[in-house]
């Protein structure tokens, strides 16, 4: 454990509390102090719900300590069930009250409550709230359908002639990213096949739907960091298979289209038939995705250096996303949902990254600084890093603002999900540097190094960063955050330039090989190369002389490497 | 990591010796499965009665998971046919972070479906077996496999009594103490009686009975079962089929069934079957020392 101020997964608690919501007839009974009631308005606010959490906090407070709060549990169940008369009572501790030891879970179900107490241990200290939503329901998944399950090597009943394949959707919560609208065009997929979607859960389930989850063929798991656990049980349980594919990306929905087509039994060619992959036009896809991305206008976007960091299922569609089908380059890929590390390790090789496995926010903007890239796909933090390092940044999982839970229809999953995540992505990006425009307007007065981003106007450094004790001349601000990308490394990266070679690569000697250092020469004709390709040139310069072995980058090395990598 | 505070029970305030025992952490506790500690002497067959006997309980269709918490992680190997890394192994690969595991990193399937893991350790002479073992248990429960099994074995290891000896103690209902019809394998089980009982005070553990091994005859184990309240579940004789089902790495289960090696499949079923059955607690009561030379000692 580790102290921090911002974390991107709050206490297992919580993820407990996000399985609650979304259901109904769900009751938590919260053994918890009065602060931890502050929970509440992440539901309120961010996902503008319009009720209070169904939960009941015991609430203890300092001087109940010294005497029984046992008792309080035993009181704030009976009182929750009368006033609330759920189908099914949820009873776990917070982090605070997990260390005075009451056992809530089990003294609630010694009460004799007639509904199914579900006891939640979640262990606040190692375990966080991904984990918790995805223990709570598969904790109550399983007690509803205890005396359901069929003994062990029973084989699963065919489905029945005449009736239409059933999937049920799991894992949508609130408080998950866009699962509202995610849930209605996965639905609206599985229409098209004629699958029928039998029980979705928790977001909006009963109970009494829960129970009727083996009625359906098979499971989707549509958020696994929720649904892996429950699928997984369902499938040892009652023999349902489970997707593996999240429909997330025009070619990962075609790969779901086919998946859920096998596991039903039905023929997927009258859908897939429509998709022509690979081919441009606006008729070769359900979605307009693929023939944006393919457009003339859209040539600038090949080649982006995108950086993503989200939860484990966002994260690798993303990237997917990003590399087959927008054209980008990947050069980060990082998740903090530890349990699908390995997935994402998977992932990242197969576009040449190392993955980053963390859920340290700092860890996570020193590796976008380095990464210099021009687009970061994260979470709110890195929404917060881009916007420190001046880089344009799209939200594409939790943890979220209000912001990204918009009134409007805005699924990602699905061909619709396509068409969003293509405008959300392509937006934040500068638009219009195709470069006969940049030929045209090089030598227009309000088009220079200098001039920034309209709408990152907010963001412009005025002057060097408070550390960079550089003098970068005035004009060159712009110029100078594009080559560092982020104004702190202002002092490493410029430095060799105008102060002794010697003395600036001393601090380098520890991290291994000595850097290339910029003569001024080499630094004054750098600056003639438009900006927004100078980053780039710089990198590849100086990667050319690391390889060739030589030590500072003169004008000549400069057009050797170009003359190098323009093979 | 998880902090808990020990409960102190008033009813309860026995923890013997001045001593405060610190309590399992529930969220440790292993729920529905039956949990059986194989305790003795080093060297005296724990391993192979353990293996053979999780074998019998799945010909008998039971679930069955087999936990070797030996550092020298060599308990199940006549299951899986081959030395499996240990959870700590498998911990180290990921920095300690476990919940980057999957059940299959470190779950083994062997013989009949009897799922094999071996806790492993600290080099000898230093760290905490019995930190190794809660934390695999803990593993086990975070992956929902305590919850499908039916039968889990604990193979403890012998040659230490320590954190590691103790350990499998909180989670087992009942020990199965495996002796020979010797002095040095009845005086080690003396010890473990002793042990089993202090830890009876707060734990549901209780002594489930002895496992005569490699031993024709029963004279001495017998004198002291009688002496101590002990009772031989099961007798082994010393048979070279079980030594060289050991060098063939397989269970009882996979050797020629030859009449010696079915009177000893049996057996293990037998005891299998008594377990399954319920077994009578023994009202165990070790001796002192200097009892068991008089009763033993030299004769």
């Amino acid at each position: 454990m580790q102290l921090t101020l911002w974390t991107y997964e709050g206490p297992p608690h919580v993820g407990a509390m996000r399985i609650a919501t979304s259901m109904r007839d769900v009751h938590y009974v919260l053994h918890a102090p009065q602060g931890d009631t502050y929970a509440d308005l992440l539901f309120t606010m961010i996902e503008r719900q319009d009720a209070r959490p169904p939960v009941t906090y015991t609430t203890f407070q300092a001087r109940d300590l010294g005497g029984d709060t046992a008792n309080l549990v035993t009181t704030a169940v009976r009182d929750a069930f009368e006033r609330f008369k759920p189908k099914a009572l949820l009873v776990g501790e917070s982090c605070t009250a997990e260390l005075i030891q009451d056992q809530p879970g089990s003294l609630a179900q010694g009460m004799g409550i007639p509904v199914p107490v579900v006891p939640l241990e979640l262990p606040a200290y190692s375990k966080k709230e991904n984990w918790g939503a995805a223990e709570t329901l598969y904790h109550l998944v399983k007690a509803l359908l205890a005396d359901r399950v069929p003994k062990p090597g029973t084989p699963r009943p065919a489905r029945p002639e005449g009736r239409r394949p059933r999937a049920n959707l799991l894992g949508p919560t609130v408080l998950g990213f866009r699962c509202r609208d995610d849930v209605r065009e996965v639905t609206q997929l599985l229409g098209q096949l004629g699958i029928d979607v039998h029980v979705v859960a928790p977001l909006g389930a009963s109970p009494d739907d829960v129970v009727r989850i083996p009625e359906a063929d098979f499971n989707v798991d549509l958020y696994p960091e929720v649904s892996r656990t429950t699928a997984g049980w369902l499938q040892r349980a009652f023999g349902m298979p489970y997707t593996k594919t999240i429909p997330m990306g025009t070619g990962a929905t075609r790969d779901f289209i086919a998946e859920v087509a096998q596991l039903a039994g039905v023929d997927a060619a009258p859908v897939l038939g429509r998709e022509r992959p690979g081919v441009a036009g606006l008729a070769s896809s359900q979605s307009r995705a693929p023939w944006y991305q393919r457009s003339v206008d859209s040539t600038y976007l090949t080649g982006k250096r995108v950086f993503i960091f989200a939860d484990a299922t966002h994260a690798i569609a993303a990237a997917r996303i990003a590399a087959q089908e927008m054209g980008f380059t990947v050069v980060g890929l990082g998740t903090y949902s530890r349990e699908f590390a390995r997935e994402v390790r998977e992932a990242a090789r197969q576009y040449g990254v190392e993955a980053l496995i963390t859920d340290d926010y700092l860890e996570v903007e020193a590796a976008i600084a380095a990464a210099t890239p021009e687009l970061v796909l994260g979470t709110q933090m890195e929404r917060h890093i881009a916007k420190r390092l001046g880089v344009a940044c799209a939200v594409i999982s939790v943890p979220i603002h209000v912001q990204d839970v918009p009134a409007r229809y805005s699924p990602v999953y699905g061909f619709e999900g396509a068409n969003v995540l293509f405008d959300t992505w392509v937006h934040p990006l500068v638009m219009g540097l195709e470069e006969h425009l940049l030929q045209m307007f090089r030598e227009d007065f309000e088009f220079h190094d200098g001039a920034v981003p309209s709408h990152l106007a907010a963001v412009a450094p005025s002057a060097p960063a408070a550390g960079g004790a550089v003098s970068a001349p005035a004009g060159e601000a712009e110029g100078v955050r594009t080559l560092a990308s982020v104004p702190q490394l202002q002092v490493t990266v410029a430095m060799p330039a105008v102060t002794d070679p010697a003395a600036a690569a001393a601090p380098a000697a520890s991290a291994g090989p000595v850097p290339p250092v910029w003569t001024p020469e080499g630094e004054q004709e750098l600056r003639k190369i438009p900006f927004f390709v100078r980053g780039k040139a710089k990198r590849n310069t100086e990667a050319y002389a690391a390889q060739h072995g030589i030590a500072r980058i003169g004008v000549d090395t400069l057009y050797d490497a170009k003359a190098h990598f323009g093979r | 990591m998880t902090m808990k505070l020990p409960i102190v029970d008033a009813d309860r305030v026995g923890d013997g010796d001045g001593s405060l025992q610190v309590h399992l952490d529930p969220s440790q506790k292993i729920e529905g499965a039956l949990v059986i500690a194989v305790y003795g002497k080093g060297g005296i067959g724990k391993s192979t009665t353990s293996s053979n006997l999780s074998a019998a309980f799945s010909r008998l269709g039971k679930r069955v998971l087999q936990i070797g918490c030996d550092p020298k992680h060599d308990s199940t190997f006549t299951l899986t046919k081959q030395m499996v890394p240990t959870v700590i192994d498998i911990l180290e690969t990921v920095d300690f972070h476990a919940e980057e595991l999957k059940v299959e990193d470190f779950v083994f399937p062997g013989y009949n479906g009897v799922q094999c893991v071996e806790a492993g350790g600290p080099p000898a002479g230093t760290g905490c077996g019995g930190y190794v073992v809660g934390q695999t248990v803990k593993l086990l429960k975070e992956h929902h496999l305590l919850e499908e099994t039916d039968v889990v074995i604990f193979d403890v290891l012998g040659d230490v009594v320590c954190g590691g000896f103790a350990a499998p103690l909180q989670h087992a209902h009942y020990c199965l103490i495996v002796t020979a019809n010797d002095f040095d394998s009845i005086f080690a089980m003396n010890r473990i009686v002793a042990a089993i009982l202090a830890k009876s005070k707060n734990y549901k553990v209780r002594v489930g009975g002895v496992v005569a091994n490699r031993s024709k005859d029963l004279d001495q184990v017998t004198k002291f079962n009688d002496a101590a309240g002990l009772k031989v579940l099961a007798h082994l004789p010393d048979n070279d089929a079980i030594r060289r089902s050991r060098l063939k790495k397989c269970t009882m289960f996979e050797m020629e069934p030859t009449p010696d090696v079915v009177a000893i499949q049996d057996e293990y079923l037998k005891l299998a079957q008594a377990m399954i059955d319920g077994v009578t607690p023994l009202p165990a009561k070790p001796l002192k020392d200097r009892e068991i030379f008089d009763l033993l000692g030299f004769d």
